[in-house]
């Protein structure tokens, strides 16, 4: 049980991390395709530009959701600061709870929306339905909340890593 | 029973839950309140493939990060000192003038003390240049290039300006329009901060350098691949051959094969892993600015910036009144935020309050950034005093020292940026 759920834990990671790379090596590429097309052959594709668009919202979840991992989202930080270390794990079992339950709320709502999205509604651009575009947002909510959970039972068990805002 | 769900999500924050999240909880709660169903978060968020310029935050951001894994610092300093090392006071002004140019470039000042700062210090002090003086000079230079294309701060702020004139009646703010509007005051800052170091430094045994046409040569030489850099950006931007969102693409692309396949300073093995790093830091910012967005929403839904404006303006009633007070309030907040947390839960706010007092939103746009780029080396918090501190292995209250009278001068010329609104404006209206 405990290899499977380790297995699962990293097959997670790499395919987080190489949809990110991907997505984003795409962005590049395509962008600079679409100039090309447009200055130097006079014509353009009229998918990439919302494609591109799109793009930037699965980069942000993405993101969003490695930075999960470690809790590096940013805040701001005046308690831990303020208080003694001993404290800390008070303030992030409360912050961790807090954090879970928003990302439930987030995610419950736009599965609803995403399946309405998909019984009702076409194709976003081309033939990209507009429903599989969305549905990285209750994903990458849903996937913030278990480890938010997950830090929150850590908390408790004292094997929580530190609190930490993204380092420049 | 609203109060108190306020007040816990205020604490809440204040306890250091991810702003993301708080944000969020306030836009729900308003919502809720509205009685507007809640999957409109969900239409907010998704809001994030709505926007054409949001593209330059990633790829600007990972150009950055490409840069500063780099040896980028290093050319970039030896070519500065052999252009104007040998002016008075020749050292400071290369300090000034790298920094500048790599923070506008790898948009996080942290980074700027991290990879600059390490190599202009000993420099600045080999070069007999007080240490306390040297020390003030790297820190306080450490955020000089914000106002600077392709700046990522003045990018979020046009990016929540564009928002929220679909719903205010104000001129338009286009993204040119603010790096354009930058560029006097960024040498503004640059000049008087270089008055300031040789007016400091007379009088001490500074020696001249002489100046090595072979050395320009070699450093230009050596530079030969980044150095078209700044006219792909600045050329293509201003030119109006390529909207911003392009300008970003190429940059990234060309710096991509710069520094993969040129330099080879950055192997292909390396470059997933740099990606990534990057994209968690803008997953982190595009995701505190969707749900900002929201927010943004419900507050002009439910006529907060009316009420906040009424509110305002029965305590202050002249322009020049508000824009101190806003000086004030924003240099406060700099030092204690994040640049960007700031710039969401700010803007906002601020902006059509400030529109009623007849400031124009680009002039607003400079004004904010200039008092949050002071907000970094603000003490007793400001976290570029804390990077250096780190780096430089000194005593953060040694900083502050150092760093004051920087400071000081930095904000003589926010003081000017914010009263002579032509500095911005003269190039844009």
């Amino acid at each position: 049980m405990a290899a499977l759920l380790y297995r699962l834990h990293r097959t997670l990671h790499q395919i987080e991390d190489g949809l990110i790379v991907a997505v984003l090596l795409f962005m590049v590429l395509l962008a600079v395709a679409q100039i090309v097309l447009r200055n130097f052959f006079g014509t353009s594709l009229v998918w990439i530009e919302p494609l591109l668009q799109n793009a930037v919202l699965w980069i942000g979840l993405l993101g969003a959701m490695i930075a999960s991992r470690n809790d590096e989202h940013i805040r701001i930080d005046v308690a831990s600061s303020l208080l003694p270390e001993k404290y800390h794990p008070f303030l992030t079992t409360f912050v961790d709870l807090f954090t879970a339950f928003i990302c439930v709320l987030v995610a419950w709502y736009s599965v609803g929306f995403v399946i309405e999205e998909y019984d009702y509604a076409g194709a976003a651009f081309a033939n990209v339905p507009s429903w599989l575009l969305q549905s990285i947002i209750p994903l990458g909510f849903s996937v913030m909340a278990v480890r938010y959970v997950v830090l929150f039972v850590l908390g408790l068990l004292g094997k929580r890593p530190k609190m930490q805002e993204p380092v420049p | 029973m609203i109060t108190v769900a306020i007040l816990l999500l205020v604490l809440l924050a204040l306890m250091g839950a991810p702003l993301f999240a708080i944000i969020l909880g306030a836009a729900a709660l308003g919502f809720y309140t509205l009685g507007i169903e809640m999957s409109v978060l969900h239409i907010d968020i998704y809001q994030l493939s709505n926007s054409v310029v949001l593209m330059a935050l990633p790829l600007f951001t990972f150009a950055g990060f490409l840069l500063s894994e780099s040896k980028t610092a290093d050319r970039m300093l030896r070519l500065s000192q052999a252009a104007f090392g040998w002016m008075p006071g020749g050292m400071a002004f290369v300090s000034l003038i790298a920094c500048a140019f790599f923070t506008a470039l790898t948009g996080g000042s942290g980074v700027t003390i991290v990879a600059l700062g390490a190599l202009l210090l000993p420099a600045l002090v080999k070069g007999n240049y007080p240490e306390k003086f040297s020390l003030g000079l790297v820190t306080s230079s450490g955020s000089l290039g914000l106002l600077l294309v392709p700046s990522v701060p003045l990018l979020i702020y046009g990016i929540i300006a564009q928002q929220m004139s679909q719903q205010l009646d104000m001129p338009s703010v286009e993204i040119v329009d603010l790096y354009l509007a930058g560029l006097v005051p960024a040498l503004l800052m640059v000049v008087l901060m270089y008055g300031y170091c040789v007016w400091a430094t007379r009088g001490t045994t500074v020696p001249r350098q002489s100046f090595d046409f072979r050395e320009l040569v070699d450093a230009l030489w050596e530079a030969r691949w980044e150095l078209p850099l700044p006219l792909v950006v600045l050329g293509g931007i201003f030119s109006g051959f390529l909207v911003i969102s392009e300008a970003a693409a190429v940059t990234a692309l060309y710096v991509l094969v710069a520094e993969v396949f040129l330099y080879r300073e950055i192997t292909l093995r390396r470059l997933p892993g740099i990606m990534r790093d990057s994209m968690i830091m803008v997953g982190g910012i595009l995701l505190i600015l969707a749900v900002a967005l929201a927010f943004t929403d419900y507050l002009v839904y439910a006529g907060v910036p009316e009420k906040l404006f009424t509110l305002i303006q029965t305590h202050v009633e002249s322009k020049i009144t508000f824009l101190i007070l806003l000086n004030i309030l924003l240099l406060l907040l700099g030092a204690v935020l994040d640049i960007f947390a700031a710039l969401v839960i700010m803007v906002p706010l601020i902006l059509p309050v400030a529109l009623r007092y007849g400031i124009d939103p680009v002039h607003l746009g400079i004004i904010f950034v200039a008092n949050m780029q002071i907000g970094y080396i603000t003490p007793p918090v400001g976290m570029n005093l804390f990077i250096a501190s780190y780096r430089f292995k000194k005593k953060v209250t040694e900083l502050f020292a150092a760093t004051l009278p920087f400071m000081m001068v930095l904000i003589i010329a926010l003081l000017m940026i914010t009263y002579i609104p032509q500095l911005s404006l003269w190039l844009v209206r």
